[in-house]
């Protein structure tokens, strides 16, 4: 299984803050590194109200469209999961420590998982479902007996040959005890965060057809006509409130209303079993068409939003040493949020355009990667809210994921010069400002021609500030050498259903040399960075149709060795080979929260939101 | 007038056919793959999926058969499924389009109601110190694109003054008529533009009508007046601008498109929008028929009003 780009709204930025580090550095940025009329931590002084509702604003045009906790491809989206699902239905698995993206073993429904072997070993908490009835091993089967009835055409993290048929002998031995047997061993962290991560108990009531009870928990053939009963009444929006099915939870929330517009209101579920029960009375998730309308909306006070957001064109550029800047907004502060991902931009080593031969050479790979000016972008168009991508894993916040190597910084800083260099040692005549040619066939690689043209299509998704800058910045630098970049503006979704997936296996035109969708790729609900889905050669994400025996011995061997220097091999191998290439990872969302609202940061770099630690003080 | 009306019945089910025939052939010129549009990038994950969403969905046939099979369930009453937005096209026109025709009829209505008396005073007060005024306000509404008037306006009204809401309401369309506080504004928005429009309409068929030679009688009979103006002259000039409402209704509604993003208003036009980003034919065609259907009686009803205004006009004869 593993994450996917794209659907996460225009603000489709992602990274990782480990738990402590970012909240020391957020309660640094507290203490004063900058400060605005907003301040940053809000009214900490005051005591804890019980109470209350709080409002929180969507990303634009990001609505909940889907209740139930199966999403199909078409519906697997943070709006989704994260901002809706996960606050009636819990994973069984929870990640999110703080701001940390680790194995969150108290807002688990089970036990960290015990691995023995081949074999592991989930072992219940005694959670309840709102009925009464309790989280058992028989609600984890239902799922996972879901999952192989349906799960390849009707499971939007469905990875051909990852879970569930790398297990085998999957039994509930006990109501608070499921066994499964891996069929080969793998690296216990990789199946947990990666494997594990996707489940979700169903309760025993949502085992049924339109007919009646069924048996989906115990017999495998009888899931599809549940599946059909229960992606029926997911359809049924207006009714979700309302319904028998879907008020069966274990989160900390119930939804209370629901409309198609977007507008939800979760109240307490007063039988959560975590550890934290909300203390807020309402929450309340509102839909907004664009970022403008949500600014326009927070500036104009009436307390309409409790935790919205500042769009990152109206955000003062932050100190280079400073956690956040200053904020524009009065009675708000304001604390930014990255998620766990890499962003990139693949170049097509399978396109039709006839530019395929050259995308698939290493040195222009790298001309064109010293090109690229992460830190300027940075700096620039992102306000000094961003991280350099510095290969495949993450570089923000820092964790023990990220080799030696990779937290040294950019591994191509900007530098034209080199560009230029590599090109003509290369058999290319550089034409600045112009399209440099190939000279030396012998020299510019298999099948690039003589006279062939460094010029590229380039469809990125435009309307988001920073990338639209980026772009433009790209292009001219790329011109200083002679690569003609074509950029052409669309909109979001189409550049990911152009580019987001390998063209060859997915059967689909390959007519494109570049693109940027700006989302680049996320670890969740996949949370180990592994690489077996972007970047094995032929796999489905694999963009740019990458294909390297070594990084496939290697990603080989980080998904079986129970350590992590094979990871660390393989990322420092990947980093310099560009399978995509790196462009920075602006932040996600620039959090704007009330004075009086605490509990919010440190926020969860995997998406997930945590409003029942939230509470107003007085 | 019954033979007009059947003939032009007949001419809009002409029209609207080609305006969908047209629509479908662009939307399929849309780049990108449909399935993977619809499903989603992690569809890549999955070319079975791909090809059993375009065998089910008719995506893997010709684009006329895909029309011909539209239209067949179209007939039957049948707009189809937004799968970006789990629900019907029915129901997603059912839930906005009413939004969308609040605040286009409530905006168009006093729109109107302005712009009548408004062009008449200025036709009648030409060249000066007033007629100036109105116009310069005329062509500075007319010319500015609507998210810059509903950007000035809850600047002023919203953030500065305080008097309105900076969104419209959010809520069923009971909510929408009531809630006066959070509609003001994009009505506001929306009437500035169509007014500015309007009003210059208006002024010039009145400025035409009274140098006719029927009003020149009037006066030499003698009828007063505030008689000539508001019996002869206003009639006259209204004939224009019943056509001129009439085909005016799809750029009311483009401009309902960015009056709805700027005032986080769920309507018609804001989710044409964001649908055409998804490439969701279903809800795009929805839409699109809606929209002829719309227009086409829009500019029935503007004939059918030039009539009633005009008898010297004979359909019947045409």
């Amino acid at each position: 299984m593993g994450a996917f780009p794209g659907k996460h709204g225009r603000r489709s930025r992602r990274a990782l803050a480990a738990g402590g580090a970012a909240a020391l550095m957020l309660a640094a940025a507290a203490c004063g590194s900058s400060s605005g009329s907003g301040g940053q931590q809000g009214n900490t002084g005051g005591t804890k109200a019980a109470g209350g509702t709080a409002a929180y604003a969507l990303p634009p045009n990001v609505l909940p469209n889907y209740i139930f906790p199966f999403d199909s491809s078409t519906y697997f989206s943070t709006a989704n999961t994260q901002y809706f699902q996960y606050l009636m239905y819990r994973p069984l698995y929870w990640f999110g420590n703080g701001a940390s993206p680790t194995l969150n073993t108290s807002l688990s429904v089970a036990d960290a998982p015990v691995f023995d072997g081949n074999k592991v070993t989930i072992t219940m908490k005694d959670w309840k479902w709102s009925n009464g009835e309790s989280v058992t091993a028989q609600d984890v089967m239902f799922w996972i007996h879901m999952l192989q009835a349906v799960g390849s055409a009707d499971w939007g993290a469905d990875v051909p040959g990852g879970f569930p048929s790398n297990v085998s002998n999957v039994t509930a031995v006990s109501p608070t005890e499921l066994t499964m047997t891996m069929n080969q061993s793998f690296n216990h962290t990789w199946f947990t965060y990666n494997e594990l991560s996707q489940i979700t108990p169903m309760p025993k009531a949502w085992d049924r057809t339109a007919d009646g009870a069924s048996d989906c928990t115990n017999n495998e053939s009888d899931c599809s006509a549940v599946y059909n009963y229960l992606n029926t009444q997911a359809g049924q929006m207006t009714s979700w409130a309302t319904s028998p099915i879907w008020g069966v939870v274990d989160g900390p929330w119930k939804l209370q209303s629901f409309n198609s517009d977007g507008n939800s209101t979760f109240v307490p579920n007063k039988d959560y079993s975590g550890p934290v029960k909300p203390t807020l009375a309402q929450f309340k998730e509102l839909p907004f068409t664009t970022e403008s309308a949500e600014y326009n909306v927070l500036q104009g006070g009436g307390n309409q939003i409790t935790v919205g957001y500042l769009p990152s064109t109206d955000a003062p550029k932050k100190p280079a040493d400073a956690t956040v800047g200053s904020n524009p907004v009065s009675g708000y502060y304001l604390s930014p949020l990255y998620l766990w991902s890499i962003n990139y931009f693949p170049i097509n080593e399978q396109s039709t355009t006839g530019n395929g031969p050259i995308d698939k050479q290493l040195y222009f790979r790298q001309a064109l990667q010293y090109l690229v000016n992460q830190a300027s972008v940075i700096s620039g168009p992102l306000h000094g809210y961003g991280f350099p991508t510095v290969g495949p894993v993450g570089s923000y916040p820092a964790t023990d994921y990220l080799s030696s190597t990779g937290k040294e910084g950019d591994p191509f800083p900007y530098n034209p010069a080199k560009a230029k260099e590599l090109l003509e040692e290369h058999g290319w005549k550089v034409v600045p400002n112009g399209v440099s040619t190939c000279e030396d066939t012998a020299k510019c690689g298999d099948g690039v021609k003589e006279g062939q043209g460094l010029q590229f299509n380039f469809p990125y998704a435009n309307g988001i500030g920073w990338i639209d800058e980026m772009v433009d910045q790209l292009q001219s630098n790329a011109s200083l050498v002679g690569i003609k970049l074509n950029v052409e503006p669309k909109p979001f979704d189409q550049v990911t259903a152009i580019a987001a997936g390998n063209c060859v296996a997915a059967k689909i035109s390959c007519d494109w040399d570049m693109a940027l969708w700006g989302g680049g790729w996320s670890f969740s609900p996949d949370y180990y960075p592994s690489g077996e889905t972007l970047f094995m050669s032929g796999s489905a994400a694999n963009s740019s149709g990458f294909s390297d025996p070594e990084n496939d011995k290697l990603i080989n061997e980080s998904l079986t060795a129970n350590s992590l220097d094979p990871l660390y091999q393989w990322q420092d191998y990947l980093a310099t080979k560009l399978p995509e290439n790196w462009v920075p990872n602006g932040v996600y969302q620039l959090t704007e929260v009330a004075n009086n609202l605490q509990g919010v940061v440190p926020q969860s770099t995997t998406g997930a939101l945590n409003p029942e630690n939230w509470y107003f003080v007085k | 007038m019954t033979a007009f009306l059947i003939r032009r019945l007949l001419q809009a089910i002409v029209v609207l056919l080609l305006v969908t025939v047209i629509t479908f052939i662009l939307l399929r010129a849309i780049p990108g793959n449909v399935a993977i549009a619809i499903l989603g990038p992690a569809a890549y994950r999955n070319p079975q999926a791909i090809a059993q969403f375009n065998a089910q969905y008719g995506f893997n046939k010709p684009w006329y058969s895909q029309y011909l099979l539209w239209l067949g369930h179209l007939l039957q009453g049948n707009l189809g499924y937004s799968w970006n937005l789990n629900q019907s096209v029915a129901s997603l026109l059912g839930s906005h389009l009413p939004k969308t025709i609040a605040l286009v009829g409530i905006s168009t209505a006093i729109a109107i109601a302005v712009a009548i008396p408004v062009g008449l005073w200025q036709a009648v007060k030409r060249n000066t110190i007033i007629d100036y005024a109105f116009t310069s306000f005329s062509f500075l509404f007319y010319a500015a694109p609507s998210f810059f008037i509903g950007t000035v306006l809850i600047l002023v009204f919203a953030d500065k003054l305080q008097w309105f809401a900076a969104e419209a309401p959010q809520g069923n369309l009971w909510n929408d008529l009531t809630d006066w506080h959070a509609m003001t504004l994009p009505v506001l928005t929306l009437t500035l533009v169509t007014l500015a429009l309007f009003s210059r309409y208006m002024r010039s068929a009145v400025l035409d009508n009274i140098t006719e030679d029927f009003v020149r009688t009037a006066r030499a009979k003698g009828v007063p007046r505030r008689r000539i103006l508001f019996r002869h002259v206003l009639r006259n000039s209204l004939i224009p601008i019943a056509t001129l409402v009439g085909l005016s209704l799809p750029g009311i509604m483009s401009g309902a498109l960015i009056t709805e993003s700027v005032f986080n208003y769920q309507g018609m036009g804001y989710l044409f929008f964001q649908q055409a980003n998804k490439q969701d034919y279903p809800t795009l065609l929805g839409i699109v028929v809606v929209v002829a259907v719309a227009t086409i009686i829009g500019s029935l009803i503007a004939d059918v009003l030039y009539a009633i205004l005009d008898p010297r006009v004979r359909y019947v004869s045409a």
